[in-house]
């Protein structure tokens, strides 16, 4: 089990690498790398850091020629920058995959239970399981979805969980739900692609589980959600080429052998969606959008939108479009309504949740809301309806004045904060170019499971994101992270 | 095919053609032109600019026409439309709206081209000329072209593609064409003239093609006739009709003798012109005006390939 710390033949990378107090994935204790990382550690040991510094640059040229590239809005041009891709896998043991696996699915399954319920005979509200306050005034709760019928009952397709370990326990605990358009999963199996090509040799030493068949899986299941008998017209529709996913939009079309389109090329007429084509009209069956609910349809939600298909909420209630993920899922994924996804399990599948939640208080109730006003310098606060890192303040991070700007907004608008005690994240070796070795970096891990009505899928892994910016917590790629290849053993080493 | 990709696939092969021309033109009356120490700049340089269309832009930028403003105005400047760069950036963000559309090997050759010529510093190539940076352009562009002819399927989508090419292609050499012949007739210097019809020859490849064909010295007339009606050059204006020819019909399937839309009635009707005029007869009605015509009816085809392939009118 243990190895022995002279294992670093060659001086460099891991010189002065420190622990610092966090939950690490590869060291057990300082110098002694845990059992499934062992054989990894080794072939990294052996490598000169101007090796290993020549093989990073490789995987970065790889990813700028390819394009993988996403786009940055802050100096009003929109520059694409690369994702930063560090090259130290994290690894799973099987055991743990399993565990983790099988928590996913308990999950996706009672979100799906829960909207298909808020959505239709609203049986939780009515048994006062969560407040129905609470439920109608989440910003992405959809009353114009309240007794749609949606193919095969499905609106949770696509769900991409973020999970995190903490370093206090040990464990892997979900931190929030993604059950509208997920991101990310292109950069799997692109990063899974460029891993086997730049540390093949590392990458020999384990049975690692494949990611490929993610695109098949999804495609499959949206083929099944077509409402004509017929073979169906199965499309992606995208925001376009200004969309910081557009690669990854454009990535799975090509996997899948869809069609990529924009609002500008679809129309509805008799409430039946078509696509321009050179042709003329051509029937779509089913979308898989990665377009935000309210830009989807001018005539239903924002009349603003540039991306909107004017008419597809009405052809999508008539039963004649089928759409992935289904509109509304923004109430499951809620942040105020994660804290009652334990409940949720509880209520419909009648089982205690596999994977632990993270303590949340809720700023709506007045007891919560005290202890977070008291204790805002401890706390990470977040608004309820947003993602991507913004809006959020890590309390010991921040300074007086802005703790002072969160008090005066939680008290505004209780109902739109929540807050959670700071998770120490656990942490993997990553490439420091500024230092030429390895530093800690925190990590989170975000699969993405897909529902096809009977059962979760889910490829083995995620994504792992990774803060690499010494110290910080947070790690979208919004906010300077970057990512790893995950690896799932076959077995446990 | 989506009407969305298919104005895409179009204007990615127009810009990347434009670019490779603009660069062959350089390349060439640069090099070519230093020996000619006597004629003035203006007379090198004015037809370049002529041709790239973009005569007027070029006065408002500069005081004096030379082969370092013109190198820096037809390869870099941003604010230039029709410069290299600006191609390159253009058919690249053509080709990343259709990457799903096109092979992952085209996408990553037009996106390593972008980043190579992106990495050339301008004032660095000034010092140098233009050679290194237009070959880079040049042998850029054919491989995109193999690229493309070997990993993409032949289908409809390839025809739109070719359609771009080659009525670009054929735009381009009637400008280039005319910007010379009337370069010639502001500012007649015999000799020098015989010397920049080489220049021109050179710059379409097609110096070599010339010789075996005439076999005498360089004529206006022959390298007229050469460019605009040969009927196999691949950069003739002739040829490349007939290349849009093929290609439009190849999208609709319609068979020779007839027409489906408005694009396909004017292609057969420039290309009959081109079949049977002599470069006497087009010489005879002046130069400029026959091939003015030719841009207009060009430009005709590629708006009536837009209505018939590109645009859907708004619903009621």
């Amino acid at each position: 089990m243990s190895a022995n710390p002279a294992h670093t033949l060659v001086p460099g990378l891991f010189d002065h690498y420190d622990i610092g107090g966090f939950y690490d994935e590869m060291f057990a204790s300082p110098g002694v790398p845990r059992a499934h990382y062992l054989k990894f550690f080794q072939s990294l040991a052996a490598m000169a850091p101007a090796q290993f510094e020549e093989r990073r640059k490789l995987a970065d040229l790889s990813f700028l020629l390819q394009g993988i590239t996403f786009t940055v809005y802050n100096d009003g041009r929109g520059t694409e920058r690369l994702f930063p891709f560090d090259l130290i896998p994290r690894i799973l043991p099987w055991s743990e995959w399993d565990h983790v696996n099988r928590g996913l699915s308990q999950r996706v399954v009672a979100l799906n239970l829960f909207l298909k319920d808020v959505y239709g005979p609203q049986k939780i509200l009515k048994d006062r399981r969560i407040p129905r306050k609470l439920v109608y005034s989440c910003r992405n709760f959809r009353r114009e979805m309240i007794g749609v019928e949606v193919p095969r009952g499905i609106y949770t397709h696509i769900c991409g969980i973020d999970l995190v370990r903490d370093s206090k326990t040990g464990e892997l605990c979900v931190l929030e739900d993604n059950a509208r358009t997920p991101s990310g999963v292109s950069y799997v199996l692109e990063n899974r692609l460029v891993m086997t090509r730049t540390l093949p040799d590392a990458f020999q030493a384990y049975e690692v589980q494949p990611v490929g068949a993610y695109p098949v899986e999804l495609a499959r299941i949206l083929r099944s959600l077509s409402p004509r008998e017929q073979e169906g017209n199965i499309v992606l529709l995208t925001p376009g080429i200004f969309n910081s996913a557009y690669f990854e939009h454009s990535f799975l079309a090509q996997q899948m052998g869809i069609e990529l389109v924009e609002g500008r090329d679809l129309i509805v007429d008799g409430g039946v969606v078509y696509m321009k084509t050179i042709r003329g009209l051509t029937r779509v069956d089913v979308i898989y959008r990665r377009v935000d609910d309210e830009f989807l349809d001018s005539l239903s939600f924002r009349a603003d939108s540039l991306l909107s298909v004017p008419g597809l909420m009405a052809a999508y209630r008539a039963g004649n479009v089928a759409l992935a993920n289904a509109v509304g899922n923004g109430v499951a994924d809620d942040k105020a309504v994660y804290a009652f996804v334990p409940e949720f399990i509880r209520y419909y599948l009648g089982e205690e949740p596999i994977l632990r939640s993270v303590e949340t208080y809720l700023c709506s109730r007045s007891e919560d809301l005290r202890y977070v006003l008291e204790h805002l310098g401890e706390l990470v606060v977040k608004v309820t309806g947003e993602s991507g890192g913004y809006g959020m303040l890590i309390g010991p991070r921040a300074d007086k004045a802005r703790i002072e700007e969160f008090r005066q907004r939680i008290q505004a608008d209780p109902r739109n904060y929540i807050a959670q005690p700071v998770v120490p994240l656990s942490r993997v070796p990553s490439y420091d170019p500024s230092t030429g070795s390895m530093g800690g970096r925190h990590v989170d891990l975000r699969p993405y499971c897909l529902y096809d009505g009977e059962k979760v899928i889910i490829v083995p892994g995620g994504l792992t994101r990774v803060a690499l910016q010494r110290g910080s917590l947070v790690v979208n790629s919004s906010q300077g992270g970057g990512s790893k290849d995950t690896w799932v053993l076959l077995g446990d080493n | 095919m989506l009407s969305r990709i298919a104005d895409s696939l179009f204007w990615l092969a127009r810009y990347i053609e434009r670019a490779e021309y603009t660069a062959r033109l350089l390349d060439v009356n640069f090099h070519m032109l230093l020996e000619q120490t006597q004629q003035t700049d203006l007379l090198r340089w004015n037809p370049l600019i002529v041709m790239a269309g973009e005569h007027e832009r070029y006065g408002q930028m500069y005081d004096e026409v030379n082969a370092k403003n013109v190198f820096e105005f037809l390869a870099f400047r941003e604010d230039n439309p029709s410069s290299i760069v600006q191609c390159i950036g253009k058919a690249r963000e053509n080709a990343r709206t259709i990457r799903d559309r096109i092979s992952r090997e085209m996408w990553e050759d037009i996106n390593g081209l972008y980043h190579a010529v992106g990495q050339f510093n301008p004032a660095d190539e000034m010092g140098t000329g233009p050679h290194r940076f237009c070959t880079k352009v040049k042998v850029g562009s054919h491989r995109f072209h193999g690229v493309t002819e070997a990993t993409l399927p032949h289908d409809e989508g390839w025809d739109f593609l070719r359609v771009g090419w080659s009525l670009e292609r054929a735009e381009m050499t009637a400008r280039l064409v005319d910007g010379q012949g009337r370069t010639m007739l502001e500012q007649p210097v015999p000799a020098a003239n015989n010397y920049q019809w080489m220049a021109v020859l050179k710059s379409v490849g097609a110096f070599e093609a010339y010789h075996r064909q005439y076999h005498s010295s360089i004529e206006a007339e022959k390298v007229a006739e050469m460019l605009i009606l040969h009927p196999l050059h691949p950069r003739s204006i002739r040829f490349s009709m007939g290349e849009v020819q093929s290609g439009l019909r190849g999208i609709s399937g319609t068979g020779a003798g007839s027409y489906a839309n408005e694009a396909e009635r004017l292609t057969g009707k420039v290309l009959e012109r081109l079949r049977y005029d002599t470069i006497g007869e087009i010489f005879e009605q002046g130069l400029h005006v026959y091939l003015k015509e030719l841009m207009g009816m060009s430009n005709a085809i590629g708006e009536d390939i837009a209505q018939t392939y590109f645009y859907y009118a708004a619903v009621a």
